[in-house]
């Protein structure tokens, strides 16, 4: 955190903390199921997107990931299929999420990487652990790289860039959040 | 034990053990899966000379390349000396490759260029001719590309067959009807699901009647119909009758529909003008094009015995990877139309992303229940109670109402298990023959 005094300080400690409590309550809502409440905190705008990783040569790391908007993606997409999503999940016949998956959400490393206007961005790492029915456990684990913007003076989220570490999805499904 | 034993074909039954014994799998490996022809890849995910990607031809790994002669090769991915992966990445564009144990290297045709130290240790005397990379027999059909490492099989032509030839060039038309009218877009999509291969490629062959498990899918609209409803041909007003080819010579199963006249382009409600008026132009020139055969829209079906694709205004092709009894790699190709706007291409490249695939608001069912149906195959009790596949028996004709939908496919008009009999039925034949 390079920061020019003393006010700066705290103004850029108390955003961090702003938005490692933002990354918390949405896990809590995630792994509490209460989806509807984590819709809430996602921005109409939002853009969601999870490429696909795959085994590139050292010196073309930007091939290393799938584009967003033309190449396949685990997820590009925005609010309205989330929407859909926690729909199909809350209609107790989708089977993939029926029974439920209890998961827990961790969020790590959180650092706030710029504000501009009211636009945060920041950079952080998550561990998602997800247990159905009786053996059926994943990990899921990576980096994300979000925008939360200020409405209203409230906190929603923007844009979330999620990098998953695995080429090949070891997972059946992914019916877990991000 | 005999595949005759597994397999009642009179009574509609089958042993649960083929799919939880992994001495049948080792088996089926064997006898079902390399002795065919599969499909590894797309040409346009090798453009230019030197371009390559890897994939799996049944249980080998193996690279796909363009070479300098324009050629496509593909090159099982193992070097000669002790095996290793010659090529290590996913894609890419090279002139060779280089083993990295070593260091032997091999031409882009397979071709053994470079041998450390040749002439100190090996003398000069290493036959390098003879130890290129193992190359698999490769057929190229209106861009796909299939390949095989069996010298038995017969050649690509005659082992898809005639009707199944038909059915796999206008799987590849463009929605102009134009042939090989498909590009895969960048980004193969591979996972891993915890169940036995023919789960997937049976509910492929021809299942319609598990619409139960898609209700919560259905209940929203990933479409571009507009309509609540995963399928765009949900919208359609021209009343089609759904039907379910299967050619038992070879075991390949389709799952279509025929509409009763050539049909109305149908507005996708929820898709752009933009969207629409290429697909309204589209389906104009295919029906100029391809006149009656307009009728035709295919859902998808498997070119035995783990080549799957679905279709129906989603063209994806895929693989079923065995990896065990109970496990399976699917690998899943997903293809727009080669000379549609961006807009059109992004439109479809979204709606696959939805439906599709382990993140598919659709697919997810499918591997869920597959995953589910996998446990029912591991007590010892369940060896004694096969699974039922009396679904619509002895509803299947030879007789067509349309002669150009095949000369040797048996065709059944509504809801079958009959697709999957003669799935199983071509599966036991291949594992009654010896290797
Ligand atoms: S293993 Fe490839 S050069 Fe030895
Ligand atoms: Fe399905």
């Amino acid at each position: 955190m390079s920061v020019a005094n003393q006010t700066d300080l705290v103004d850029a400690l108390l955003i961090k903390s702003e938005v490692e409590d933002f990354f918390s309550l949405e896990s809590e809502l995630l792994d509490e199921r209460r989806f509807d409440e984590w819709l809430d905190l996602l921005h109409e705008d939002l853009y969601y997107w999870m490429p696909i990783a795959s085994n590139v040569r050292f010196d073309q790391p930007e091939r290393e990931y799938t584009r967003g908007r033309g190449e396949a993606n685990w997820f590009d997409e925005g609010k309205d299929i989330l929407r859909k999503r926690v729909q199909q999940i809350q209609g107790g016949d989708h089977w993939a999420e029926e029974p439920r998956s209890r998961t827990t959400h961790l969020v790590a490393n959180v650092r706030v990487a710029s504000t501009q206007g009211g636009d945060i961005g920041t950079k952080c790492r998550f561990v998602v652990y997800t247990n159905r029915l009786e053996h059926d456990t994943e990990l899921f684990v990576g980096k994300r790289v979000d925008v939360l913007r200020r409405e209203n003076g409230q906190l929603k989220l923007v844009r979330r860039e999620i990098y998953l570490d695995q080429s090949v999805l070891m997972s059946r499904t992914l019916t877990t959040f991000f | 034990m005999t595949a005759s034993n597994l397999i009642d074909n009179e009574a509609g039954t089958l042993s649960r053990d083929i799919f939880s014994s992994e001495e049948i799998f080792g088996r089926e490996v064997k006898r079902v899966i390399a002795p065919a022809w599969s499909y590894v890849g797309h040409t346009s995910q090798v453009p230019n000379s030197g371009d390559f990607f890897a994939s799996r031809c049944g249980v080998e790994r193996v690279i796909v390349t363009r070479d300098p002669s324009g050629a496509i090769n593909v090159l099982s991915n193992s070097c000669r000396h002790r095996g290793m992966p010659v090529c290590r990445y996913d894609s890419g564009n090279s002139a060779d490759f280089t083993c990295s144990y070593h260091g032997w290297s091999y031409a882009l045709d397979g071709a053994l260029t470079g041998v450390p130290k040749f002439r100190e240790l090996y003398q000069g005397k290493l036959e390098k001719e003879k130890w290129g990379l193992i190359k698999a027999r490769v057929s190229i059909f209106h861009g796909s590309i299939w390949a095989t490492f069996d010298d038995a099989v017969p050649a690509f032509e005659d082992y898809i067959g005639e009707d199944m030839l038909f059915y796999l060039r206008t799987l590849l038309q463009g929605p102009d009807g134009e042939d090989d009218g498909y590009e895969v877009i960048g980004g193969i999509v591979k996972w891993q699901v915890p169940c036995n291969w023919k789960f997937g490629a049976e509910n492929f062959a021809g299942d319609h009647y598990h619409g139960y498990s898609h209700l919560s899918v259905e209940r929203l609209s990933v479409g571009t119909s507009g309509k609540k409803s995963r399928h765009n041909f949900a919208a359609d007003k021209t009343a089609r009758q759904p039907m379910f080819l299967a050619d038992p010579a070879r075991g390949h199963t389709i799952r279509a529909s025929v509409y009763r006249e050539v049909p109305e382009y149908t507005v996708q409600e929820a898709a752009s003008d933009e969207v629409n008026d290429y697909y309204r132009k589209a389906h104009e020139e295919k029906c100029r094009r391809l006149g009656d055969h307009a009728r035709l829209l295919i859902h998808g079906g498997v070119i035995f015995p783990n080549t799957h694709f679905n279709s129906a205004g989603r063209t994806t092709i895929g693989v079923w990877l065995p990896i065990s009894a109970a496990r399976t790699e699917v690998w899943r190709w997903l293809f727009v139309p080669r000379n549609a706007p961006a807009v059109v291409k992004d439109t479809l490249r979204e709606y696959y992303l939805r439906y599709a695939g382990p993140a598919g608001l659709v697919e997810q069912d499918d591997m869920e229940n597959w995953t589910a149906a996998q446990r029912g195959t591991e007590g010892l009790m369940s060896s004694k109670y096969p699974f039922n596949y009396q679904l619509a028996m002895g509803l299947e004709r030879r007789a067509r109402p349309d002669e150009w939908l095949g000369r040797n496919v048996t065709i059944t008009e509504n809801t079958t298990e009959h697709n999957q009999r003669v799935f199983y039925a071509h599966w036991a034949s291949r594992m009654e023959q010896q290797p």
